[in-house]
């Protein structure tokens, strides 16, 4: 995170991680395409091959509130393959958030796994914690044949903390549920650190629904969080024992 | 945290960037050339900072004009410093009059919210506008009027609507190129952190194995000094073993009978095999220590050759082997350890006969050569070739076995045998040939392996001939 008291700017990173061809590029493009020309920024695709990453890509977007506080969304996603991994551990340095995408199908488990510990270590290599990171999970290719069932999916999933979401990127479902149960854990665990609603006077809640309409879904902030399989009650429950430390 | 990470995090979120840092100059200047071509409207592109980036360079002939005389160049001087001083913002360009009658369009470059700098469009005169204004006449005063209508006439004219047209196609234009600069700026860099992040973790390991290295050439130094010192002790016992043993055998302690005579000779000659293995080790451990001393003395190596086949035929005959000496003549003299190579010749000998059937036979021979210079027959062998040295080349030639090519390289290896089975029918420690490439090597001599015709072995020592130091 960067902020400009000056220029009344906020700049928060947003990093996609997970194993290789699980969708990240896909889910950036699918935010891209949703989003509203004022809000998005040039998708940039950083070398890529074969319609692979090798660098990195970024979507920036943009937001201004009406407190006058501008803020600044730069989201990454790291190449998935395991030799980029020197890449990958520069692109998530400084990441205030990270979505995980995972890719559903039974055959690609070890590789989630495995993604998710690269995950880890790169994180510890920076110093923080994994339990830290505020993160949500993303259950990708939902549509293809061999995907884990929903029930097991959720069974799994009430045994972790974070939200748990199921998309299929290439058709843009369940793309924005993801980023803005993304943004809304990232923005409380930064507000929590800096207390950037009460410096700016700034309604965080509201910023993340207006995200979720300028990204073309209006169904409301609670609706979105709710379409979580799991992980959503802890996330209360933290809010809730955070409202009483302040 | 390192470096290459924090400066990473600055490439990728502070957005700092200039536009002089991201775009080309030089393509630039180009397509700000190729702009004035097709719409006529001279431009100039700056950077934040004030530093100007392109610039089309072609000035209204009517300033040249003005230039003449100094209330001229007054005018002129003061619409380009209020052009210089617009500092349009985004949203709102700035509009400043030029003494033609024509407007500069200042217009600031927003690339992802930020202002990267600024576009100046103009001189542009309003097609309305056909007859100079009265600023002009009076800047012009006491110049030809004929002349200033000629170049006032010259003067781009576009409708404001077209110029607005125009400047908005520039601003895509250029973030266009903008984009394409930032992202090759950011893939060069993350290019060049990633090697530097991937340099520090290969020296990391490097670091690692360094250590391990280390450590093993420490362990391997502590077993050599062990069997330096366990050989040392063996051998104080067993010296007194031997020696009483051979006091019972002459008597000494009185009269043995036949039998006690038997046991006790059984008792010497275990003892004298045991001290033969223990000196081995020993020697084994100097060498690997580098602690061995050689006593060199000038020597014959026909005498030495004459020498172990005199000491082995026995040996050989016993196996019905036929054991030949070849030394042909003119082979130089050695300055060497005589003992030690002794005891080269022997152990390669005593090998040759132990694995050569009854009916073969081993010839030792000597003769003059040189030293091998390894790969120099290429580039600069007119250098290299000055630097061949004589040498003496040893061999053992048996019509044994042989000894595949695979297995070439390990023999030298100590404990290392061919054959792991053979070892009970020839006997022998495996420790003989590592001693002998090691003695070799002392005398700064090398040891090779060669097929025999048609089966067997060749042992080659090529040892350089020296001259003892004066």
């Amino acid at each position: 995170m960067q902020l400009d008291f000056v220029k009344r700017e906020l700049t928060i990173k947003l990093v996609y991680y997970g194993p290789a061809l699980s969708g990240k590029t896909t889910n950036l493009q699918a935010l891209h395409a949703a989003a509203d020309g004022e809000t998005r920024g040039r998708l940039m695709s950083l070398d890529t091959k074969d319609d692979r990453t090798l660098f990195f890509d970024l979507l920036p977007l943009s937001y201004v509130d009406k407190s006058g506080l501008s803020v600044r969304l730069k989201v990454f996603t790291v190449p998935g393959q395991v030799i980029h991994g020197s890449t990958r551990r520069l692109v998530v340095q400084g990441a205030d958030g990270v979505a995980f995408i995972a890719d559903s199908r039974i055959g690609e488990t070890d590789a989630n796994a495995e993604a998710f510990v690269d995950l880890k270590d790169n994180l510890a290599a920076q110093g923080i914690a994994l339990e830290k990171m505020p993160l949500i999970i993303q259950f990708n290719k939902r549509d293809l044949p061999e995907a884990r069932s929903v029930d097991e999916i959720a069974e799994m999933a009430r045994k972790g903390t974070e939200p748990v979401y199921l998309a299929v990127a290439t058709r843009g479902e369940g793309v924005v549920e993801s980023f803005i149960g993304l943004l809304h854990r990232t923005w409380h665990a930064l507000d929590r650190e800096h207390e950037l609603g009460e410096k700016f006077g700034f309604d965080g809640d509201g910023f993340v629904g207006d995200m979720a309409k300028k990204l073309g879904n209006s169904s409301g902030l609670e609706d979105i969080l709710r379409k979580a399989v799991a992980g959503r009650r802890k996330l209360s429950s933290t809010k809730i024992r955070v409202g009483g430390e302040t | 945290m390192n470096d290459a990470f924090k400066s990473l995090s600055d490439l990728t979120l502070a957005e700092r960037y200039d536009l002089d840092e991201i775009l080309d100059q030089a393509s630039l200047a180009e397509m700000a050339s190729s702009f004035e071509e097709l719409f006529g409207v001279s431009l100039r592109i700056y950077g934040t900072s004030g530093r100007l980036l392109a610039d089309t360079r072609r000035v209204p002939t009517l300033y040249g004009f003005l230039d003449r005389h100094l209330p001229g160049r007054l005018a002129v001087q003061k619409v380009i410093d209020r052009v210089r001083r617009a500092a349009p913002q985004p949203g709102s360009p700035e509009r400043v009059g030029c003494i033609s009658g024509g407007t500069y369009l200042a217009r600031a470059l927003v690339y992802d919210g930020r202002v990267r700098g600024r576009a100046i469009l103009g001189p542009i005169l309003d097609p309305e506008i056909t007859a100079p204004p009265s600023e002009l006449l009076e800047a012009a005063h006491g110049l030809p009027a004929t002349e200033l209508e000629e170049h006032f006439k010259k003067l781009p004219r576009l409708a404001p609507l077209e110029v607005e047209r125009i400047a908005q196609h520039l601003e895509s234009t250029l973030a266009v190129l903008t984009f394409s600069g930032l992202k090759a700026h950011l893939a060069s860099n993350l290019h060049l952190e990633s090697v530097k992040e991937n340099f520090r973790e290969l020296s990391e390991q490097n670091d690692k194995l360094k250590a391990a290295h280390d450590r093993l050439k420490e362990l391997d130094r502590l077993k050599s000094n062990f069997l330096a010192t366990v050989s040392h002790e063996l051998r104080t016992p067993l010296t007194s073993i031997i020696g009483y043993s051979e006091m019972l055998l002459e008597g000494i302690a009185g009269d043995i009978n036949q039998d006690q005579r038997e046991f006790v000779e059984t008792i010497h000659n275990k003892g004298e095999q045991l001290l033969g293995l223990i000196k081995t080790l020993l020697d084994l451990s100097k060498l690997e220590s580098g602690t061995m001393s050689l006593r060199k003395d000038m020597m014959s190596c026909g005498d030495l050759v004459l020498d172990v086949v005199a000491t082995l035929a026995p040996t050989a005959k016993k196996k019905g082997v036929k054991l030949q000496a070849r030394v042909t003549d003119g082979v130089p003299e050695l300055y060497a350890d005589s003992a030690r190579l002794r005891q080269v010749l022997l152990n390669l000998t005593e090998n040759a006969i132990k694995f050569t059937p009854a009916g073969g036979e081993v010839t030792i021979a000597a003769q003059a050569g040189f030293m091998p210079q390894g790969d120099t027959g290429g580039a600069g062998a007119v250098l290299m070739g000055a630097a061949r040295r004589p040498a003496v080349v040893l061999s053992v030639a048996d019509t044994g076995i042989g000894i595949g090519v695979e297995d070439r390289d390990r023999v030298f290896d100590a404990f290392y045998q061919v054959d792991s089975s053979s070892t009970r029918e020839a006997g022998g420690t495996g420790l003989g040939l590592s001693i002998v490439k090691r003695l070799v090597e002392a005398h700064d001599g090398l040891i090779d392996i060669a097929s025999n015709q048609p089966s067997g072995t060749v042992f080659l020592v090529t040892l350089p001939s020296k001259r003892p130091p004066q």
